[in-house]
């Protein structure tokens, strides 16, 4: 009875020192490492062999995994936010040097530093999802291209317009779109469940945006190109992408792998 | 993040996580204890070591979590288990061929387990 006590003393200490690991590894091991800590002085217990001593070393141990675990944890999110600003410097260098050459090129210091804001937010945003899958690859490839569909409709929108030209006000519905995706998100805190309902909502959102524009502004759809043909076939694309997503979380969502939180 | 081609050589951590895999799913203490007695218990793994060599062997692709569960020999805590995947297959069966073209040389070399390599 006093040594069940006691188990039960040591398992708290142990809980409150794996407080200490990182976020992302805390919230995936935690519960698992005190599990095992437990069956540890179960059977030590039932052995009849002492606890106290056995407990301080396994608390030495884990110390030195929490070491290592926050070094690398700091080591590798400096590491991939420089990467992901070097990526973003490298491409922007190729409309730069482009802009040396010819004239077709024409990016003014607003394009640069809204490509720059663009291509940045979404390597960090990957790096998240990436992080939160935790070797789950459907969740990867999911998250993969939920985050190029978004780039592509803000950069295509920016550039030229989806419907119309980019000046044309019917193209701010699409800001809706990625609303719906960014809130639904949110909401979802990622998980991969809530992200399948937040993908399907963006989806039909993206479906019934060229329908609304046909609607109130037909000539925008009718008379500008890329034309009603292509209005349907550009968001068909974004739909199909945003499906696509909806399903690759879903498929996440059976494996049930990613960090929980 | 999970690789195509797996790591070459495997830590000893490694090697044996994958062999206590290779023939069912199994709970981190499970793990523990079945490479204590593959190794007769000379290597002694704490839980420290142990997740940390989990967690990056799922970084790796080498295994993955396959859901909670109750282990019926132990309390009605329900637990995680982990399971082998097809890349860690490979790098167990890649490292154990490894280490019989190893001692394969070693035998060749030294017929007799008392022979001295340098000389007495």
């Amino acid at each position: 009875m006093a040594r069940d006590h006691s188990i039960q003393r040591y398992r708290r200490w142990y809980a409150r020192l794996l407080h200490l690991y990182p976020k992302l590894y805390r919230e995936r091991f935690a519960e698992p490492m005190e599990q095992t800590f437990n069956d540890l002085l179960q059977d030590r217990a039932k052995e009849g062999r002492e606890l106290l001593v056995f407990t301080l070393l396994i608390f030495v141990e884990t110390l030195a995994g929490i070491l290592r675990e926050q070094t690398q944890a700091c080591f590798m999110k400096s590491r991939n936010i420089a990467y992901i600003a070097l990526g973003t410097a490298f491409i922007l260098l190729i409309p730069l040097i482009a802009m040396r050459f010819t004239k077709e090129v024409s990016w003014t210091l607003f394009d640069f530093v809204f490509a720059g804001i663009l291509i940045f937010s979404a390597g960090c945003f990957f790096e998240m999802a990436r992080r939160k899958a935790a070797g789950n690859i459907p969740y990867k490839l999911g998250a993969g291209m939920a985050l190029a569909a978004v780039f592509l409709l803000i950069w295509i929108n920016g550039a030229v317009g989806l419907i119309g030209s980019e000046n044309n006000p019917v193209n701010l519905m699409y800001a809706g779109v990625i609303a719906i995706a960014v809130v639904g998100s949110l909401i979802a805190r990622l998980r991969p469940h809530g992200m399948v309902r937040a993908l399907v909502a963006t989806a039909i959102a993206q479906a019934m945006v060229p329908v609304i524009a046909l609607l109130v502004q037909p000539h925008a759809v009718f008379g500008e190109p890329p034309g009603v043909i292509g209005v349907f076939a550009l968001n068909l694309f974004f739909v199909v992408l945003f499906a696509g997503s909806a399903l690759l979380f879903r498929r996440a969502h059976a494996t049930g792998s990613v960090s929980r939180s | 993040m999970a690789k195509s081609k797996p790591p070459s050589p495997l830590t000893p951590a490694v090697l044996h996580i994958l062999l206590a895999l290779s023939t069912r799913e199994r709970h981190g203490y499970a793990i523990m204890k079945q490479v204590e007695e593959d190794s007769h218990g000379k290597v002694k793994m704490g839980p420290g070591t142990l997740y940390g060599s989990i967690g990056r062997m799922i970084e790796a692709g080498l295994i993955r979590e396959s859901g909670k569960k109750i282990d019926p020999e132990r309390n009605d805590e329900r637990r995680v288990y982990y399971r082998i995947t097809g890349l860690g297959q490979t790098a167990l069966a890649a490292e154990l061929q490894r280490y019989r073209e190893f001692v394969a040389i070693a035998q060749r070399r030294w017929p007799s387990p008392n022979a001295i390599p340098y000389g007495a």
